[in-house]
């Protein structure tokens, strides 16, 4: 076997919850993002723009839509001879058997399938962030470096600084200090969740951690701090260019919004960073005599009658003549009905939203759908939930499908 | 269907400027499918698992077009997909009509171990199943199937482009006439026939021996009498693309509802090579209506009445109307079209009016900047 300079590992198996009901059924990086893609194909994509061949998928909450997606990797040319995607669950084995306890478990979990790759580094990455990235030359900076471990960090707001896990660094860019969510936060540099390994050091931290009863078995909150603590030399690599994580359904939202601005502010158009995505036998999609689109990206399979302003329209759906799509996201094989008018929503999967009904137009005190999932008075519609013909659904609402 | 093995032949007519560079079944058609994506899905669908393409010439599109054959799950690992070039040392470096072709490929028929062959034009534009046609031949006990559409209603001139075919009362095919000036029926061959594999041979090897090269008028028409010979009438919709006319007819077509509607059924979908492009946009002054719209494209301008296949830029003040624009072409500020034809990457830069007639299309090159 060839020795690999470098593995990923992304780790796909979190629920994200306060994504609400958009993953009841599905894992948070199967989430469809932007019109026709899903999270996970963000990081995949830029696995394979890296030239990083060989990547493993740590799956554990809702993995069958994701395992499916992901299949043997031909969308994001990741189906190799030597290398390639891999799903990696939980699995039992002869005297032990259990589900990832933290992301540094789940890792310490699949030292063997690291061990077969017999890897120089390995490189951590999340499946929940939209981003760019060129994981290339943060490993070029990594083996130049001769770092233990180098960890992505990005300027955001200084107001906003004591949400993140902030890397404290010195003149050369080595990490002097880390401090989660610092309520006085002394530099603005927030970690990203992306970590590149030399493997070995790796290795001995996970198993020292592995047996460390008190360990809550957390790169973040364990594996990190421990490496500080102990001296290893530790060199962040700053990133600078779009990167957002999409955790809550506010975030998400934005994110696609992000994409309809003009300019935007995130583009995904670009012919020398594709972003992969398994795609569909569709038919282009159809604009109807009385349509009017603006401000919008709409996908193939669609049927559009109405109008949509400002809104990410994905594969398949369908909008009725007089209806009004305004700042919105319709997911894949909505139906959208006759005289129907939806503002700053989230309209998930297969949705039915019968003709003449309203969805975020008004806001109502005592909202029998309010969630604390939706602030800033954004809709969700959960997957194949139904609005019946002339129904509200007032700002602030999540929907969930019946009979689940 | 793993009992029967697919054939697509060539058309030999020729569309210029849109076929100077590659072959009709090549074409790109509604947007983001060529036209033998139709012909090959359907053999797909039914089933299918050895499916030849004959080429005559202009090839590399259409090779590049179907590859592995991977959209339509056929990269297998026995069978699958073949692109067969034609052969000349076999045809003595001419090919006058597709028995040559078949000749060409003969080895490659005899080899495949399928009993029968279902052998199909690459210019049509149909979602048929092709079960129904395999089943109708074997309840006939027919030597030949030859599948064929009521046309009546269509002007003469437009007939006279078909294989015309006189059937009884029992479907059986009683006369056979190519491409007549004066129609006398309105059944319209669609370039589709049945056949025992065993037969398929022997017609290649005797019409060979005899200097022959057209399949229909040597190998059929003249030996209705002492063959079995069925009609097989569709009812869906189909056309053969062999003309700038019907080229633009197949292709606005796919503006009306009940013509997506059928050739796109989810149950039996129409693959094609897939590409990774963005989701479609649209600017602030965008104005698109009544037309068929790809990934990738970007609008800004008005535009009403048109096909636009993957990444075509249509710039803000542009007005576009009764338009087929293929990939990646580029408008600019200002400019006007009205019936064209655009092949891939036509860029037409600030301000230029472009003006066709609906009986005769513009159509511009690949590639030309005006």
């Amino acid at each position: 076997m060839i020795s690999k300079d470098c593995v990923a590992m992304i780790l796909a198996g979190g629920q994200g919850s306060r994504l609400g009901a958009l993953t009841k059924n599905v894992a948070k990086p199967a989430v469809p993002f932007g019109g026709k893609y899903r999270i996970i194909d963000f990081p995949l994509s830029n696995c394979v723009h890296s030239g990083i061949d060989t990547v493993g998928v740590l799956t554990q909450y809702q993995p069958l839509e994701l395992n499916t997606y992901i299949g043997n990797g031909t969308p994001w040319d990741l189906d190799r001879n030597n290398g390639g995607v891999y799903v990696l669950p939980p699995y039992q084995s002869a005297n032990a058997g259990e589900w990832y306890k933290g992301t540094a478990n789940a890792i310490y979990q699949n030292i063997g399938f690291l061990e077969g790759f017999s890897p120089e580094n390995v490189l951590i990455l999340s499946g929940d962030h939209i981003y760019k990235m060129h994981y290339g030359e943060m490993l070029d900076a990594h083996k130049k470096s001769d770092a233990a471990i180098t960890i992505a960090v990005m300027p955001v707001p200084w107001e906003e600084a004591s949400r993140f896990g902030i890397m404290n660094v010195n003149a050369d860019g080595e990490i002097i200090e880390f401090e989660e969510k610092p309520k006085e936060p002394k530099s603005n540099l927030a970690s990203m969740g992306i970590y590149i390994f030399k493997y070995e050091i790796l290795k001995k931290y996970l198993n020292e951690d592995e047996h460390d009863p008190e360990s809550s078995n957390d790169f973040g909150k364990n594996i990190i701090p421990k490496m500080l603590e102990n001296g290893e030399k530790m060199m962040s690599y700053t990133f600078e260019g779009y990167w957002k994580d999409v955790g809550t359904v506010q975030s998400l939202w934005e994110a696609n919004m992000d994409l309809i601005d003009t300019p935007p502010k995130f583009e995904l158009y670009d012919k020398h960073w594709m972003i992969y995505s398994r795609n569909m036998a569709l038919s282009p999609h159809y604009v109807g005599k009385g349509a009017k689109i603006i401000d919008s990206t709409v996908t193939e399979g669609c049927s559009i009658s109405g109008t949509i302003e400002h809104s990410v329209i994905f594969s398949s759906v369908t909008v009725g003549e007089g209806s009004i799509v305004k700042d919105s996201v319709i997911f894949p094989d909505a139906v959208i009905g006759k005289n129907v008018k939806i503002e700053k929503a989230v309209i998930g999967q297969g949705a039915v939203i019968a003709d003449g009904a309203e969805v975020g137009t008004v806001e109502v005190s005592d909202n029998k759908y309010a969630s604390p999932m939706c602030t800033h008075g954004i809709v969700l519609i959960e997957g194949t939930a139904e609005v019946a013909a002339g129904e509200t659904i007032p700002k602030g609402s999540m929907v969930e499908a019946k009979g689940k | 269907m793993r009992d029967t093995m697919g054939i697509i032949i060539p058309v030999t007519e020729k569309i210029p400027p849109i076929t100077d560079i590659r072959s009709i079944a090549a074409l790109p058609i509604a947007g983001r499918y060529r036209i033998i994506d139709f012909v090959l899905s359907n053999m797909a669908n039914a089933g299918i698992v050895n499916v030849g393409v004959a080429t005559s010439s202009q090839y590399s599109s259409l090779m590049d077009h179907i590859k592995s054959g991977k959209p339509w799950d056929l990269d297998r690992k026995k069978q699958g997909l073949n692109i067969l070039p034609p052969d000349l040392e076999r045809t003595n470096g001419t090919i006058k009509g597709d028995i040559d072709l078949l000749n060409g490929i003969r080895n490659y028929i005899s080899r495949s171990h399928q009993t029968y062959v279902i052998m199909s034009l690459g210019a049509g534009v149909y979602n048929m199943d092709f079960t129904k046609v395999m089943d109708a031949h074997r309840e006939n006990q027919a030597d030949i199937t030859i599948v064929y559409k009521d046309m009546s209603g269509v002007e003469e001139s437009e007939l006279s482009r078909f294989m015309l075919i006189d059937v009884d009362g029992e479907n059986r095919v009683t006369d056979i006439e190519v491409k007549p000036f004066y129609p006398k029926t309105a059944n319209a061959g669609l370039g589709i026939f049945v056949m025992e594999k065993a037969l398929l041979e022997s017609i290649i090897d005797e019409c060979s021996a005899r200097g022959d090269h057209d399949f229909v008028k040597d190998a059929i028409a003249k030996k209705l009498g002492g063959m079995r010979i069925f009609g097989y009438k569709y009812d869906g919709y189909a056309d053969i693309v062999d003309s700038m006319k019907a080229y633009y007819r197949n292709n606005m077509l796919f503006l009306e509802e009940s013509m997506r509607k059928e050739i796109f059924n989810p149950k039996s979908p129409i693959y094609t090579k897939t590409k990774d492009q963005t989701p479609a946009k649209y600017g602030e002054n965008a104005e698109v209506t009544n037309c068929f719209v790809s990934d990738g494209c970007v609008i800004e301008g008005k535009v009403e009445n048109c096909i636009l296949s993957r990444g075509v830029r249509i710039d803000k003040n542009a007005v576009v109307k009764n338009s087929i624009i293929m990939q990646g072409s580029v408008i600019e500020e200002g400019v006007e079209l009205d019936h064209v034809v655009f092949d891939k990457e036509v860029h037409i830069t600030k301000g230029r009016k472009l003006i066709g007639q609906e009986c005769y299309p513009l159509a511009i090159a690949k590639g030309t900047i005006i």
